[in-house]
């Protein structure tokens, strides 16, 4: 079972809005073959904040998140993670951003002690293994410490994702959908986990539909329709002008 | 330093990494080591029994052999990061793409120099060759056969792993490449095994050595860019 008090990393400590924003995109769009899938997203998320991404299937939640976690390039517009580009400055955005995708990105022949030490070497963590013990056991794991994550079942291995998370510094974390394929103590540690983050002053951009359980830890919305920014509200986050008319927007190397 | 210590660090945890996967899994070695075994059964039986003959068809066999199962090794490590979205996460990792490249060839080498060994003692009992007594240049040239073959077969299979017809695609790309190499390990084997009488394996190995070099640091170069969107 998971501690009470689960073990996230310091590094984001301060008054939220004593910082520069976590996020900025400018007329951020994607294509794929041709096809839209973000349009023109303009905005702003402070530091420290909570914001849910909210969204029909195919509205562009995990785009946005793709684009911002630097698994996917923008296809026109920018986006910046603590002023970082994230295009053209990648290598150091991902040192500040964890990123919970639907995929777990774990290897199945290894252990989850295995896989978590390999991420902690990857993330260059201090005192790795006594890191990777205590994220296994804030995470629920320490029992099965030692089985191999292919025999685990979908909730376990995003639960060995979410202890990934807890070995680096990330100062912007992206979850998307983290509430699913977990049991009752699952979503109660996805909760204990935004509410550390949000503790520490961890900027968190969260994609789910479940909005009632969200509720109590956020700060702030977007809704996305068909790819465009339907709606915001909430502290925190703020819609931005577009600085492009619509029909014309630039290219990337325009752009940069 | 610091920074290349880093990588040398993340490089050897990825190595660490595919190793104890493929030890769990078992999933390379068996079908790889079975492949090399049946490509040297199928050119005896085609050869005859003829021992002057498949003495001096021994290290053409030996590297084929070699290349062919060689295939199969480099794939799958990299099938290893088609497990549930690894891969994508391996890119998302803040270290150095070159160092994720040096420790997948590091990974690669350590299964071609297995490989390469297993199936050198294989010729040498199969076609009756003496291996012993010219372990040291054939030790040689089996490490720069294995580091050519990995540092070529890392990048390509970076090239194709996200294919659907990645295992057509992978031997199509790489075998063209790796035909100096095979060249240069073929005659640097055979001059090997016959004493070396025209003094012509120092500039055989020289040739691997330089193939090697060439393909290590194209591989640092552009690895990078397959792990991009």
């Amino acid at each position: 079972m998971p501690q009470t008090t689960i073990y996230v990393s310091p590094r984001s400590l301060g008054a939220p809005d004593s910082r520069p924003p976590a996020v900025v995109t400018t007329d951020l769009s994607r294509l794929f073959a041709g096809s839209p899938a973000l349009v023109g997203v303009s905005l702003r998320i402070d530091a420290g904040r909570t914001v849910a991404l909210l969204g029909a299937n195919g509205a562009g939640k995990t785009t946005l998140l793709r684009i911002l976690a630097t698994a996917i390039r923008p296809s026109y517009g920018r986006a910046a993670v603590d002023g970082l580009d994230v295009d053209r400055e990648a290598d150091l955005v991902r040192g500040r951003v964890a990123y919970l995708s639907h995929a777990t990105g774990l290897y199945d022949d290894l252990t989850a002690r295995e896989n978590l030490r390999f991420a902690a070497s990857m993330l260059g963590t201090p005192d790795a293994s006594q890191r990777v013990e205590r994220a296994l056991s804030d995470v629920g794991l320490s029992a099965r410490a030692s089985d191999r994550v292919g025999d685990f079942s979908a909730g376990m291995r995003k639960r060995v994702a979410l202890g990934r998370i807890l070995l680096g510094n990330a100062s912007l974390v992206l979850l998307d959908e983290p509430y699913a394929a977990l049991d009752a103590d699952g979503l109660g540690l996805v909760d204990q986990l935004l509410g550390a983050w949000r503790e520490v002053g961890v900027t968190v951009l969260v994609a789910s539909h479940a909005l009632e359980r969200l509720e109590p830890f956020l700060d702030g919305r977007v809704v996305l329709e068909r790819g465009i920014v339907a709606g915001v509200e909430g502290r925190g986050v703020t819609r931005l002008p577009p600085t492009v008319p619509v029909g014309s927007a630039p290219s990337r190397e325009a752009a940069s | 330093m610091s920074a290349l210590r880093a990588e040398a660090r993340v490089a050897l945890a990825i190595a660490r990494k595919d190793a104890l996967a493929e030890l769990r899994g078992r999933h390379a070695t068996v079908s790889t080591l079975f492949f090399a075994a049946v490509v040297l059964l199928l050119f005896g039986f085609a050869l005859g029994p003829d021992a002057a003959r498949l003495a001096a068809a021994a290290p053409g066999l030996l590297w084929l052999a070699v290349m062919f199962a060689g295939i199969l090794a480099v794939n799958r490590l990299h099938l290893l990061e088609t497990d549930d979205g690894a891969l994508e996460q391996l890119a998302l990792y803040p270290v150095a793409r070159r160092a994720i490249y040096a420790g997948k060839a590091l990974a690669g080498f350590g299964a071609m120099l297995l490989l390469g060994l297993l199936v050198l003692g294989a010729v040498g009992v199969l076609f009756a060759v003496d291996i012993a007594a010219a372990w040291p240049p054939l030790l040689a040239t089996v490490i720069l056969g294995a580091l050519g073959v990995a540092a070529v077969g890392t990048f390509y299979a970076g090239v194709t792993v996200r294919l659907r017809a990645r295992e057509v695609m992978l031997p199509l790309l790489m075998l063209p490449v790796l035909a100096p190499l095979l060249l240069g390990a073929v005659k640097a084997t055979s001059a090997a095994l016959a004493g070396d009488p025209f003094g012509e394996l120092a500039a055989w190995l020289q040739l691997m050595v330089a193939f090697d070099v060439v393909m290590i640091v194209a591989g640092l170069a552009t690895y990078g860019f397959l792990l991009d969107d």
